[in-house]
């Protein structure tokens, strides 16, 4: 089931409607999608093309009209809210397009608090966090609130909360919209080297040309289908 | 973890959080205020009650409560007259014949009510008469031959002090038998019906007039240092007693006196209840405006691993929060104003034309002070902290139903 180069996440035949009064809206078309364990994968497309929907679903966020949605081989569709709460925790990160973090938490609370959820003893998530935090730069900032971080430092403290507790894959939605170039193409680059170093896979929802050329598969959705998918070499 | 983001969830909005504090806080002054008024008045109120009558508990012959006639006496034993020995909630044990009698000077007569006691045995805790003396003096011993009449009394008789009043009263057999006596004080307690209706005599002039035996009276008084436990002695006592006599608590001897209570601490209790949604809407509306605003943030937290469960909880840790500062806030606000009232009190006598007050046949200060009983500020720190948790529970709820997916997308 866990195989190194095996299914992550699963999406088979799923359709996703959403009735807006009278009219229903067809986010997603029967969508068949395989992601395997560490890739690093960017959804593109025009808006409303279904790429946010795609990560919401993968990330058990919502439920799909039909078809069905696996993670590491678990069908979606059968856990308990509770389960599903559980699989969020342990096994999905999430780094989202903007105002990610606990307000009322510092960096490095916000950066061990999936950890803390786990039950992840004190010793050791300080050691895993500062780690982390140190090798996306942001040493001797882990006592400040977000409201004294930067856009972008606040992305990489996400970050570092999406992939302390190693889930089995990190979701990005648009992480790069709310920052500036420099900033964005930092947080391309660390992403990449977690991908590369400890192999975590990403899906990314993007706009963003930049994710899509370090991105080494591109999907591109269009009325919720896909209407490419390509691999190419990592950069 | 979620205590803590909850302490500082309740400093994200200072202003608002501050006034709900506020609100909590004279929330739970005016509860304790009242409450201590209330306690206090009450608890001097029976006090003063029990040493006009006969005690906190009054042991009496079984009919002596329908039909209070001389005839209807019980005796004073070595076993009773030895509580305060045996029970440490017994104070003072004294012995009294009270009935009704009509004093007469050589210029009018009256009808009042006498009250017969030995003053070895009284003290300031249970016959304050000796307070409002005027004129002359009170009684030394049981064995004095004078007669104590009330100011207003003793000038509608145009009794001055020496002077002769006899006092005429039916005995045990229904025979009319009078005493006569010099008066030897004038008392002014304040309350209009003993000023003008009462008269008291030493307990031994008063047997030998109604023929009476060294230990007979109509009412033995039970003093306590608590009157809210003279069920439990009134209780004990009756184990203890032979047909002839029984234990009566305070609220039994004077029922009207209790119903005034129960009257007054029942419209008390209304007024609680309102403070108490009062303020548990204040903090209804903040937890609430302070869930609303948070919506995405718990979107984010619920995808990110937190449970619904946890949401709840951490509204409710935020509710309990405000609820022990509050507490705080509430004891700073209370302590200064409570322990001046507790010392000084409220003078009223401009209120009542400077004379004390009666009610219910009973006079008391008009100056109230405060002392409130410590089980009833637990029941208010418990229904402060209770009435906040009932407030949050509706918006802990709403936290644990937040939709990630609706409310990630709120920007």
């Amino acid at each position: 089931m866990n195989a190194p180069n095996g299914p992550v996440v699963e999406l088979k035949e799923i359709t996703k409607i959403y009735s807006q009064g009278e009219i229903d809206v067809h986010a997603l078309n029967g969508l068949d999608l395989t992601i395997r364990r560490g890739e690093f994968v960017a959804l593109c497309g025009p808006s409303g093309s279904g790429k946010t929907t795609a990560l919401n679903l993968i990330g058990a966020l919502d439920k799909p009209t039909s078809g069905e949605v696996w993670l590491e081989g678990e069908r979606l569709s059968t856990l308990s809210r509770q389960q599903l709460s559980h699989l969020r925790r342990d096994r999905i990160g999430f780094v989202f397009q903007a105002f990610n973090l606990i307000p009322v938490l510092t960096a490095y609370e916000n950066a061990e608090s999936v950890l803390a959820l786990q039950g992840c003893p004190a010793t050791e998530r300080r050691d895993r966090v500062m780690s982390l935090l140190t090798e996306v730069g942001l040493k001797g900032m882990e006592d400040r609130r977000p409201h004294e971080l930067s856009g972008g430092q606040q992305q990489r403290v996400a970050i570092v909360r999406a992939i302390a507790s190693e889930p089995a894959v990190v979701l990005a939605d648009e992480p790069t919209a709310n920052v500036d170039s420099e900033t964005a193409d930092k947080l391309i680059e660390i992403m990449a080297q977690l991908n590369q170093d400890r192999g975590i896979t990403f899906i990314f929802s993007t706009h963003d040309t930049r994710v899509m050329e370090r991105a080494r598969r591109l999907i591109r959705l269009v009325d919720g289908r896909i209407s490419s998918d390509s691999s190419t070499a990592a950069t | 973890m979620l205590a803590k983001m909850a302490w500082r969830n309740l400093w994200r909005h200072k202003r608002r959080s501050l006034l709900t504090l506020l609100s909590i806080a004279f929330g739970g002054f005016l509860a304790i205020l009242f409450t201590a008024l209330q306690d206090r008045s009450f608890a001097d109120f029976i006090d003063t009650a029990a040493r006009l009558g006969s005690g906190h508990v009054t042991i009496q012959h079984p009919e002596y409560l329908e039909t209070p006639t001389l005839n209807r006496t019980v005796q004073l034993t070595g076993q009773i007259r030895n509580l305060p020995e045996r029970d440490r909630l017994v104070l003072h044990v004294t012995e009294r014949i009270t009935g009704q009698a009509i004093v007469a000077t050589a210029n009018d007569s009256f009808g009042v009510v006498f009250i017969a006691y030995d003053p070895a045995r009284e003290t300031e805790g249970t016959l304050t008469f000796g307070e409002g003396l005027i004129e002359g003096e009170m009684f030394k011993t049981a064995n004095d031959r004078g007669i104590i009449l009330g100011t207003k009394l003793a000038q509608n008789l145009g009794a001055g002090l020496g002077n002769k009043v006899v006092y005429t009263m039916t005995d045990r057999n229904g025979e009319i038998v009078s005493g006569m006596a010099r008066l030897t004080g004038v008392i002014e307690t304040g309350a209009p019906s003993l000023d003008q209706g009462l008269c008291l005599v030493p307990i031994s002039a008063l047997r030998e007039v109604l023929n009476y035996g060294p230990n007979e009276a109509t009412q033995i008084g039970i003093f306590l240092s608590d009157s809210r436990r003279s069920s439990l002695v009134a209780s004990n006592l009756n184990r203890e007693l032979g047909p002839d006599s029984t234990a009566l608590t305070w609220d039994e001897v004077q029922p009207d006196l209790s119903a005034f209570i129960a009257m007054k601490v029942g419209g008390a209790r209304f007024m609680e209840i309102l403070i108490a949604i009062l303020v548990a809407a204040g903090i209804f509306n903040t937890l609430f405006v302070s869930v609303m605003e948070r919506v995405r943030e718990f979107g984010i937290m619920v995808a990110i691993g937190y449970s619904a469960g946890q949401l709840f909880r951490l509204v409710m840790w935020e509710s309990l929060w405000l609820a022990l500062t509050g507490l705080a806030a509430c004891g700073a606000l209370t302590i200064w104003p409570y322990y001046y009232l507790s010392q000084h009190g409220i003078d009223f006598s401009q209120l009542v034309g400077g004379q004390d007050m009666e009610i219910a046949g009973v006079g008391f200060s008009p100056v109230v002070r405060v002392g409130i009983f410590p089980e009833h500020l637990i029941v208010i720190v418990l229904a402060i902290v209770a009435a906040t948790l009932a407030a949050g529970l509706y918006p802990a709820w709403k936290a644990g139903k937040v939709e990630p997916v609706e409310s990630i997308s709120l920007v």
